[in-house]
């Protein structure tokens, strides 16, 4: 009796080592932000994710000592590698925008304190000295002129997306979704068939405006409430307008570009809010199919580019009729 | 030796609380607007119910017949021996429809329609 | 393992399959799986007081097996397999701490572990843990179903108990 218990047993056992649902997931801090990655397949990409994302970090990096692009701004060596490669990129979509992005803030970034956050309103005769180092144009030949500075911070996480997602491809992985710290990337479409369900937030609180549908897209924004601080009752928030020197006052809230070169999401998310609803439309319009964009207006109205139509959804506060489409035959 | 009564009181506790939670489970109102059918533990459909709509799975192990109607989801046909999962009717609450030769399990989504990710 | 016992064994294990076959043809009480009275275990309790636990033990094997093929649903063998054995071990347990008139008291805890096991069984095999919601209605239905093969099993003993032994 006890063999027949224990065949029992070993059957049971046996019909239970059927395969798992193949979904990996892990966490990892860089950027100074939290990122997530989750892929279905093979587990082993996200210790390579990782280490790929750490790597560029490394090399990307404006305030770590030993990286690339601090070298570089403390003129002690030329950019390559990475560094060059998402500095060009970055030169592409600065030109692209009219030097709404420009790699060559930084040293305005730093007087506000935003990488410190020590947060301070310089005067404005500071201000005015430091514009006149401003200038991605100035930026020729690859050396820096005196006293400027450059920052890829505004294009490194869509960067590292892209490069993370290239990595899945090579390694053969479908379907995976990550979120380099609000930056999202969404290869292939969920297992079951479906697109991805990517939720936009909402400037004005905690929740979300609504959601859109994607497929092997980025979905990047940036707004004023990522960060800021106060004084003296105004808010100053962390994207500064390269030609005033100070926070981006363009009536959005927030821009969020879906497209599938992250890199290009990731800047043009930054130059639009610096732009404002009109130019970043025109911008658009003349782009041509490769990226679409999501506006909130600091009135709480919602604007969405034509081929955003069936895949983006209100919810929360907004209702449909908040929604209006920027079709590209119309002015 | 435990007198009689006391494994009556026990029995009847046991009973009671299961009584309890099946009531629970089974009665506790539950709707979504997605289903998702799993077949040995993997997601391999996940179905709108506001679009009405016959389709077959293949398990694998034999084929189940899914009608969606009017936001609900039931099996219609099934070449299992028991066809439980046609006797089961339409899902409601929170206890899945199960086929248990064709391992097979429709459940609403758990997730409300909450995103995958959020962006900003 | 003398012929008298073995036939004693297999007359009862007949007699188990029996029951099982025209329980299949009743309607089914509810659409929920796994939910039955399991009638043909009022041979399987009235055997493990009189006979013991290893011809007990034969006979719900053989009838575990052979019933799974007569109704055509080999795959079921292994949920009620996983209910089989923990039913069993369950009995084992009890019959030690049970007097000759509370033989239903294992029953009722038989039939509950029997659903745990079976629960188990349909959680691994279709690797899908929220099925357990369904454990307190089988569980209801087993402390019913176990009262009633337990007190029958309970009169068989006491009318056959002696023929059986």
């Amino acid at each position: 009796m006890r063999r027949v218990a224990a065949l029992f047993c070993a059957l049971l056992c046996l019909a239970s080592c059927s395969p798992a649902p193949k979904k990996h997931s892990s966490t990892l801090f860089a950027m100074d932000t939290v990122m997530e990655l989750q892929v279905y397949g093979d587990e082993s990409v996200l210790a390579s994710s990782a280490e790929l994302i750490k790597e560029l970090e490394s090399e990307l990096s404006a305030t770590d000592e030993h990286s690339a692009v601090y070298a570089f701004n403390h003129r002690s060596a030329g950019l390559s590698g990475p560094a060059l490669d998402v500095l060009s990129r970055a030169m592409d979509i600065s030109r692209l925008t009219g030097g709404a992005l420009d790699v060559t803030v930084y040293p305005l970034v730093l007087a506000w304190g935003f990488t410190t956050g020590q947060y301070r309103v310089p005067d404005k005769t500071e201000i005015a000295g430091l514009l006149e180092k401003v200038g991605y144009e100035k930026l020729t030949g690859l050396t820096l002129p005196e006293g400027a500075m450059i920052d890829l911070g505004a294009v490194a996480k869509g960067y590292a997306s892209d490069k993370v997602v290239e990595l899945w491809r090579e390694k053969g992985v479908t379907s995976g979704l990550m979120s380099l710290g609000g930056n999202v990337y969404a290869l292939g479409v969920k297992p079951g068939g479906d697109k991805w369900t990517v939720g936009v937030r909402d400037p004005f609180s905690d929740g979300l405006l609504g959601s859109v549908e994607v497929e092997n897209a980025a979905v990047v924004t940036s707004g004023g409430y990522e960060r800021y601080f106060e004084e003296n009752g105004v808010t100053y928030h962390h994207i500064i307008d390269p030609k005033t020197g100070y926070p981006a006052n363009s009536g959005l809230a927030s821009v969020t570009i879906v497209g599938p070169d992250g890199t290009l999401c990731d800047g043009l998310s930054t130059a639009f809010f610096v732009m404002g609803l009109d130019a970043a439309a025109e911008t658009w319009k003349s782009y041509g199919p490769g990226f679409e964009a999501i506006f909130v207006t600091d009135d709480r109205e919602i604007y969405i580019t034509e081929g955003l139509e069936s895949s983006f959804s209100v919810m929360g506060s907004y209702d449909k009729s908040d929604v209006r489409v920027i079709r590209r035959g119309q002015n | 030796m435990v007198k009689t009564k006391t494994w009556i009181i026990i029995i009847s506790a046991i009973f009671l609380l299961s009584l309890v939670f099946s009531l629970l489970i089974f009665l506790r109102p539950r709707r979504a607007g997605t289903a998702e059918i799993y077949v040995d533990g993997e997601l391999i459909r996940t179905v709108d119910l506001d679009n009405d709509e016959t389709f077959t799975v293949d398990t694998g192990r034999g084929v189940n017949t899914v009608l969606v109607s009017a936001g609900r989801i039931r099996v219609i046909d099934a070449d299992c021996p028991d066809r439980v999962c046609v006797k089961s009717g339409w899902l409601t609450g929170s206890a899945p429809i199960v086929c248990l030769p064709h391992r097979l399990v429709i459940s609403f989504s758990s997730d409300t329609g909450g995103p995958d990710a959020v962006a900003g | 393992m003398n012929v008298r016992r073995l036939a004693k064994d297999a007359v009862l294990t007949a007699v188990a399959l029996g029951i099982y076959v025209v329980e299949l043809q009743l309607p089914a009480l509810t659409p929920i799986p796994g939910v039955k009275p399991g009638l043909a275990n009022i041979v399987t309790v009235a055997a493990m007081f009189t006979l013991g636990p290893a011809d007990a033990g034969g006979i719900l094997a053989c009838r575990l097996i052979l019933g799974s093929l007569f109704a055509g649903n080999v795959a079921a063998l292994l949920y009620s397999a996983a209910g089989g054995v923990l039913a069993y071990a369950t009995m084992l347990i009890f019959r030690r701490v049970l007097t000759k008139s509370q033989i239903w008291v294992a029953s009722v805890f038989a039939a509950m572990a029997h659903n745990v096991g079976q629960i188990a069984a349909a959680m691994a095999l279709t690797s899908t843990p929220s099925i357990v919601v369904y454990l307190p209605v089988l569980l209801v239905s087993g402390v019913a179903a176990g009262l009633l093969t337990g007190l029958a099993a309970q009169y068989t003993v006491k009318r056959l108990g002696k023929h059986l032994k």
